[in-house]
């Protein structure tokens, strides 16, 4: 009986506590708001992203002159703001879009941030930069590849990594390279499963060969996180495709690598575009069983004591995972945002949004394998690329192309086990 | 007599609620206890008053929410002239469902909701005319005042309080009518109820339909608040399961029940969320999960029944018979 009302009183409590308002920030201090799946099914992608924001953030606000050319790494702080020290309120989206609204919405009237940053899945940067722009606020996204985005004709929203147009080309680009080189590249297969990344990348590589003259001779579409793949494997093996384009998500990636090996069947040419295949549980898994399966990356380690080197291993410290694509491109859109705040001198939103504007990066100035960072009219950065890396002798991803940046040679056929 | 003064305490609240508590994001939160309430109400017709333990009631939602939405995205029309369109479609779909379905009994009723439920969503999800898994989005920045697109949550939260209110007294209204006696009487003993010649299948059927025009409707709010619906959102069971387990929370079977309910669990959820969401992944859920144990182990009836249950045995049909 007692129990009853306490939880009633419980109930209550929660709910009062909750409506009473945060303190209002520091001078010293520019608030950035984060959005970032903390839990759900991409729950990890959040830890992760967490872990490389406080190796972002130390990198800002402490004094770092080993980092070499890369913004506010020499002093300690901001110092277009007198030394200002960054700090990250990261807000869980839940892998739902309308969480993700709310928190944005959250971050911008309660914590009062200067700026948002997030939100990872597609759908989520969607609706929550929907409330960024509503209020003026800068909405800088780092990870989410949908076209439509940069689209809608924001004013705040500004986006710095490279998207499925962009790397449908280097895929091509990639592709007539290899043919030049001897091998056979004729018949394209595309694989991908039927979420929103999954289908609208696979239609912009279709695109994008189809401009070339070259149609996609095979498109197998599944269903995500899947448990048998059997059907689609042995449907490529019928068909004996030239070219394999992967489009998958970790367990789906590592599923098609275990039942290739059981039906033993290998493509001449196996190219993953991120994603599963760049997480570090892909490689654990079955790196030993894909080996030669090429992939697209925006990041590659540099020699010991470069810029990026020196990151990779303060990430590992602090996670205990190796950096990957897609924190690296986490961190590099963090890094953009502060450099653009530090220009503004303020956390004046205009202001912010106006050095956003004039952001023109080198890529000596960057971690990640970027041409620059320049954004256009829409947002976009016009200056995104990615290389492509082949998993080779071992466990590690190495740069094979394009040439100017390239570690190793590619090499063909794909290998498998 | 005590009831209308409690009434009129309530309606006064609700109404001053925004004006006393004016942050942007306290507004936001009483708009969406409102919307998540309109949903319950809605679910608890047939869930509760009913007993037919619907757990598919997302697609009901979806047909609003796709209805707002694809009027605009689709036609460039307001996303208000989805509404109607939404009911249209959500009440012969509930007609569909319901005709078979509805023989069924106890937990396979439940089964065959989530079956439809989820065959609907990977239907729509592989639909391109739908947004297939990308959803459609309503207007960013609103053309005139009827996109409903505002930055104030002040319009959405009145808006929903109106139609919060008209779901309710079509709740009231129903349960003294004949209708509602008959559902009473099915919802105790359904084979006694038929042995005295209520007519027990039709009687079920249009508690259905009306459920589902009313879900619709909230389904349509939500997606013209949030200007955005995809497949996850529109059509995921999860929804079906928070608009449930809020009517339960609340009382299920009991008018207010729902609204209770959702003025529980969702100012909790939001703020779990911006206490412990960026902390470590999922404890939100975990405090989520440990309120609905307690509540279920210490208070099966609902939270209400607390205060409805034991005062008189007139009004407490519901209490105790939650799922």
């Amino acid at each position: 009986m007692k129990l009853k009302h306490v939880t009633a009183l419980l109930c209550a409590a929660a709910m009062s506590i909750a409506l009473g308002t945060n303190a209002r920030a520091d001078d010293k201090v520019v608030k950035i708001g984060v959005i970032l799946p903390m839990s759900g099914g991409t729950a990890s992608i959040g830890a992760h992203a967490k872990a490389a924001l406080e190796v972002a953030t130390d990198i800002i606000n402490n004094a770092h002159p080993e980092l070499g050319n890369l913004p506010l790494a020499k002093n300690a702080g901001l110092a277009g703001l007198g030394g200002a020290k960054i700090e990250v309120v990261i807000a869980d989206n839940q892998g739902n879009p309308a969480t993700g609204q709310n928190q944005a919405l959250r971050l911008i009237t309660e914590d009062k941030v200067a700026a948002v940053f997030g939100a990872y899945q597609s759908g989520i940067t969607l609706t929550s930069s929907a409330i960024a722009e509503k209020y003026g606020i800068p909405y800088l996204n780092s990870e989410s590849v949908a076209a439509n985005l940069t689209e809608r004709g924001f004013k705040w929203f500004f986006r710095t990594t490279p998207i499925a147009t962009d790397f449908a080309k280097a895929y091509v680009d990639f592709l007539a390279d290899m043919k030049a080189a001897g091998a056979k590249t004729d018949a394209i297969a595309l694989v991908h499963d039927n979420t929103e990344y999954g289908t609208s990348v696979a239609n912009t590589i279709a695109g994008a060969f189809k401009e070339k003259g070259q149609p996609v001779a095979l498109d197998v579409a599944y269903p995500v996180n899947a448990t048998d793949l059997q059907g689609q494997v042995l449907q490529l093996k019928d068909k004996k495709p030239d070219v394999i384009i992967m489009i998958s998500y970790t367990s789906d990636a590592i599923l098609f690598a275990k039942t290739m090996q059981s039906l033993d069947y290998k493509p001449a040419i196996l190219l993953a575009d991120d994603a599963g295949y760049s997480d570090p549980s892909f490689i654990k898994a079955v790196g030993k069983i894909s080996q030669g399966v090429f992939n697209r990356s925006s990041w590659s380690v540099g020699p010991s004591g470069s810029p990026s080197a020196i990151i990779a291993d303060m990430y590992k410290k602090k996670s205990g995972e190796e950096m990957d694509d897609t924190v690296g491109r986490q961190m590099q859109g963090f890094f953009v945002l502060a450099d653009a705040i530090d220009r503004a001198g303020s956390t004046d939103p205009a202001k912010i949004q106006v050095a956003l504007k004039a952001t023109d990066l080198k890529p000596e100035q960057l971690m990640m394998g970027y041409k620059g960072v320049k954004f256009d009219d829409k947002g976009q950065n016009v200056l995104a690329s990615g290389l492509i890396i082949q998993l080779q002798d071992g466990e590690n991803y190495t740069a094979v192309w394009p040439k100017a940046n390239a570690v190793k040679a590619p090499v063909l056929p794909y290998k498998g086990w | 007599m005590r009831r209308w003064i409690w009434l009129t305490v309530v309606a006064a609240l609700a109404i001053a609620y925004p004006l006393l508590l004016s942050s942007p994001f306290q507004q936001r939160l009483g708009a969406l206890v409102l919307l998540y309430a309109i949903a319950a109400s809605a679910w608890n017709i047939v869930g509760g008053y009913a007993g037919q333990v619907s757990v598919g009631h997302v697609v009901f939602f979806g047909c609003g929410a796709y209805a707002a939405m694809g009027s605009y995205a689709k036609f460039g029309l307001s996303p208000l002239f989805g509404i109607p369109g939404g009911i249209v479609i959500a009440v012969g779909l509930a007609a569909i469902i319901g005709v078979p379905t509805l023989r069924l009994s106890g937990h396979y009723f439940s089964m065959a909701t989530i079956a439809v439920a989820e065959t609907m969503r990977l239907i729509v999800t592989n639909t391109d005319w739908l947004g297939a898994a990308v959803g459609l989005s309503g207007p960013t920045v609103p053309r005139n005042v009827f996109d409903l697109s505002f930055l104030s949550s002040l319009p959405y939260y009145y808006l929903f309080l109106l139609v919060l209110v008209i779901t309710l007294f079509i709740t009231w209204w129903m349960t003294n009518s004949r209708m509602g006696f008959y559902l009473r009487a099915i919802k105790d003993s359904e084979r006694a109820a038929r042995s005295l010649g209520a007519p027990a299948s039709r009687t079920k059927l249009y508690a259905y339909m009306l459920s589902a025009a009313l879900t619709s409707v909230s389904g349509a709010l939500y997606a013209m608040m949030f200007g955005f619906v995809d497949p996850e959102s529109g059509l995921g069971i999860l929804i079906s399961v928070k608009i449930l387990i809020m009517a339960a929370l609340g009382g299920a079977g009991l008018l207010f029940g729902p609204l209770v309910g959702a003025a529980i669990l969702v100012p909790l959820e939001e703020i779990s969320n911006s206490w412990l969401g960026g902390k470590g992944a999922g404890l939100t859920f975990v405090v989520y999960g440990a309120i609905i144990v307690l509540i279920a182990r210490f208070q099966p009836g609902g939270l209400l029944s607390l205060f409805t249950g034991r005062k008189k045995s007139k009004s407490d049909t519901g209490a105790g018979h939650a799922p």
